[in-house]
């Protein structure tokens, strides 16, 4: 969206012809932008050229900070403290014990941590507006929307739209 | 996209993503009809009650029980348990069925999660109205204090049990709130006022479908639901622990945590059934929760429910073989002592009444799918109930052995506590669509497209079912 400030939307009622498309478009060299749609479609992801989010691996941090933070806050309180418990002898630092408690604490620290780093780098937030391509964009209409590099490309990306099934070709400025 | 003839289609009539959309959002973008009403008004006196007898209960002590020097626990800790137990399935569904790829889950998830968030409601206020001094139910919690630091005890399994079900509630929440987003978005999106369009709309946050987006949040749901399996394992097994690391006869055992877990499946199950087999039809979505689900249900409640009363029969075989003369004793005095009737409850309701599923009749049958749907709670009430009264009640001394009989208070918290799940399911059914509408588009079967180029149907005639038809 830097270069120019023009969308070209091709609208779809049929996953598999955006798919079709989205495909077709990207080989011939045009800037797809994104696809907006009411669904997952698979493969759109690998027409698009996106790659596999690394979000996996902020979850293993996360899980890893529970499970640190765990552990520390049981050997503190049970040990580290000066008011040792002693429950019938047994002892303080019982590793078996201080499972269960490390587990949960990793999974509610990766659910929490994950979910708001999804939020935070796909910019969501709650109350925020959402920009729409297309009013029912979320109900049954796929949108396909190609960067405009240069006005001379405008009949080409349409005619491509048109010729695989798009029901609609829109054009939007975009401000930005 | 193209999808076996041999499976059954999981979403009949031939519908379209507009179908889904309208027909799933009818219930919410209309006035409540008189079903909904009745319904709401029921459960909302139900929950009066609980109201009422919570509150005499807090006001007045746990003195309002039929609890006594020996039985501790009873009512309170069964229906904990019972309901504790009836979450699961939501979790197993949304989750297991998730990594499986069982692709059935999806029009079920939805409301199964919603009645495993309801359900562990349910199960913390009877751990909050048990504690007797409730206004100090933040002590398990391990909070700086001014008692010279006196911290919590790590070895034990109640302190376990608060971050279990702590973390299990909070992480449920959170994948059936990521899980309702898309959905909040269509709901902005079709909003014909501004009230509507700015509630959804906040809820939705900003959420446009973009497929960037969606490559992110398929992945966290599937780590969502790859750390809620193990989790909603540990949440039961950790709930089996507060009785089998005891010294009870008749707790003190290891088969307990699978034994749970299984029961635990099987009795929300029971509840997942009694609440789609009306609701599919109250809800006219028959073509999204189809025979084959409920067919697919019942199977799992049958093996379910075989693993429950194997857990019964070994427990038995152990307590024998074992040799010890007091875990020997609990058992027998569970099938033939004061409580005989609870235990051939349990054991009727549980391991003999399921394994009519063996038949396609009674998994196709739906007012019969119900009928068993409630004998399965029935049953799983009354296993909690023998599980705990039955083993406390006559333990080692035998001066101290007594009978518990539950008063008027506990019954009403218990059949107030119906009140609770019922009123805040039906307000979900009100204000939330109950199908994932993004999962059911994208498991649509192809057959409204069969003239489509590029697909594998090209030419072919798809029928109703799915199946390819040469000619036409």
């Amino acid at each position: 969206m830097k270069n120019n400030n023009k969308l070209i939307l091709g609208i779809y009622d049929d996953a598999d012809k955006a798919l079709v498309s989205a495909r077709l478009l990207k080989k011939s060299g045009f800037d797809v932008d994104d696809v907006y749609t009411p669904f997952p479609i698979h493969g759109m992801e690998k027409a698009l050229g996106i790659k596999r989010s690394r979000l996996a691996v902020a979850a293993f941090i996360f899980a890893m900070t529970g499970m640190v933070t765990a552990v520390t806050m049981m050997v503190y309180m049970s040990w580290g403290d000066d008011w040792m418990i002693d429950v019938g002898g047994k002892p303080n630092l019982h590793i078996p014990n201080y499972i269960p408690v490390t587990f949960e604490l990793s999974i509610l620290f990766t659910a929490f941590g994950m979910v708001a780093t999804f939020f935070i780098v796909s910019r969501m937030a709650h109350g925020k507006n959402a920009e729409l391509m297309h009013p029912r964009q979320t109900d049954d209409r796929i949108v396909i929307a190609v960067n405009l590099k240069n006005e001379s490309e405008n009949k080409a990306i349409s005619d491509m739209f048109i010729s695989n099934g798009a029901l609609e070709v829109r054009e939007r400025e975009v401000t930005q | 996209m193209y999808e076996s003839p041999i499976r059954e289609v999981l979403v009949t009539g031939g519908k379209t993503y507009t179908d889904v959309s309208n027909d799933i959002c009818r219930p919410l973008e209309n006035k409540p009809t008189k079903a909904w009403w009745f319904g709401f008004i029921i459960s909302a006196l139900v929950l009066g009650l609980w109201l009422g007898a919570t509150t005499y209960t807090l006001m007045t002590g746990i003195g309002t029980w039929g609890l006594n020097k020996t039985v501790g626990w009873a009512f309170d800790i069964t229906n904990f348990v019972f309901w504790v137990g009836i979450g699961h399935a939501g979790t197993l569904i949304s989750a297991i069925l998730l990594l499986f790829r069982q692709k059935w889950r999806m029009s079920i998830n939805r409301s199964a999660e919603a009645m495993t968030i309801f359900a562990v409601i349910c199960a913390a206020s009877f751990i909050v109205s048990h504690m007797g001094r409730p206004w100090v139910a933040y002590w398990p919690i391990p909070l700086p204090n001014a008692f010279g630091s006196l911290w919590v005890n790590f070895n034990s399994p109640l302190v376990w049990d608060v971050f279990a079900i702590s973390t299990y509630f909070s992480v449920s929440l959170v994948f059936w709130y990521l899980g309702l987003i898309p959905d909040i978005a269509t709901i902005r999106d079709r909003a014909t006022t501004k009230m509507r369009k700015f509630a959804y709309g906040f809820f939705a946050m900003g959420w446009n479908g973009s497929t960037k987006t969606w490559n992110r949040y398929e992945l966290v749901s599937l780590i969502l639901a790859g750390i809620s399996t193990p989790l909603v394992l540990s949440v039961h097994t950790i709930v089996s622990m507060d009785f089998a690391t005891s010294v009870i006869p008749g707790w003190h055992t290891t088969i307990f945590p699978p034994y749970f877990v299984a029961g635990a499946i099987f009795s929300g199950f029971g509840m997942v059934l009694t609440l789609l087999v009306i609701g599919r039809v109250v809800l006219k979505q028959e073509d999204y929760i189809t025979m084959g689900h409920l067919d697919a249900m019942c199977k799992v409640v049958m093996l379910t429910g075989s693993m429950v009363g194997l857990a019964y029969i070994t427990e038995f075989f152990i307590a024998w073989y074992s040799g010890v003369e007091y875990e020997q004793y609990a058992f027998i005095n569970r099938a033939t002592g004061p409580y005989a009737w609870a235990y051939w409850i349990m054991m009727s309701c549980n391991l003999i009444a399921p394994q009519v599923f063996w038949t396609k009749w009674a998994r196709s049958t739906p007012w019969f799918i119900f009928l068993l749907s409630i004998i399965v709670n029935i049953g799983m009430w009354f296993e909690r109930f023998v599980i705990i009264v039955t083993s406390l009640h006559r333990d080692y001394i035998t001066s101290s052995w007594a009978m518990y009989t539950p008063t008027i208070t506990e019954f009403s918290i218990l059949l107030g506590s119906f009140g609770l799940f019922f009123t805040l399911y039906f307000l979900f059914c009100r204000y939330l669509p109950t199908i994932n509408m993004a999962e059911i588009k994208a498991i649509l079967p192809k057959n409204h497209d069969h003239h489509s180029n590029g697909h594998a149907h090209s030419g072919a005639f798809v029928n109703e079912k799915g199946a390819i038809v040469n000619e036409k």
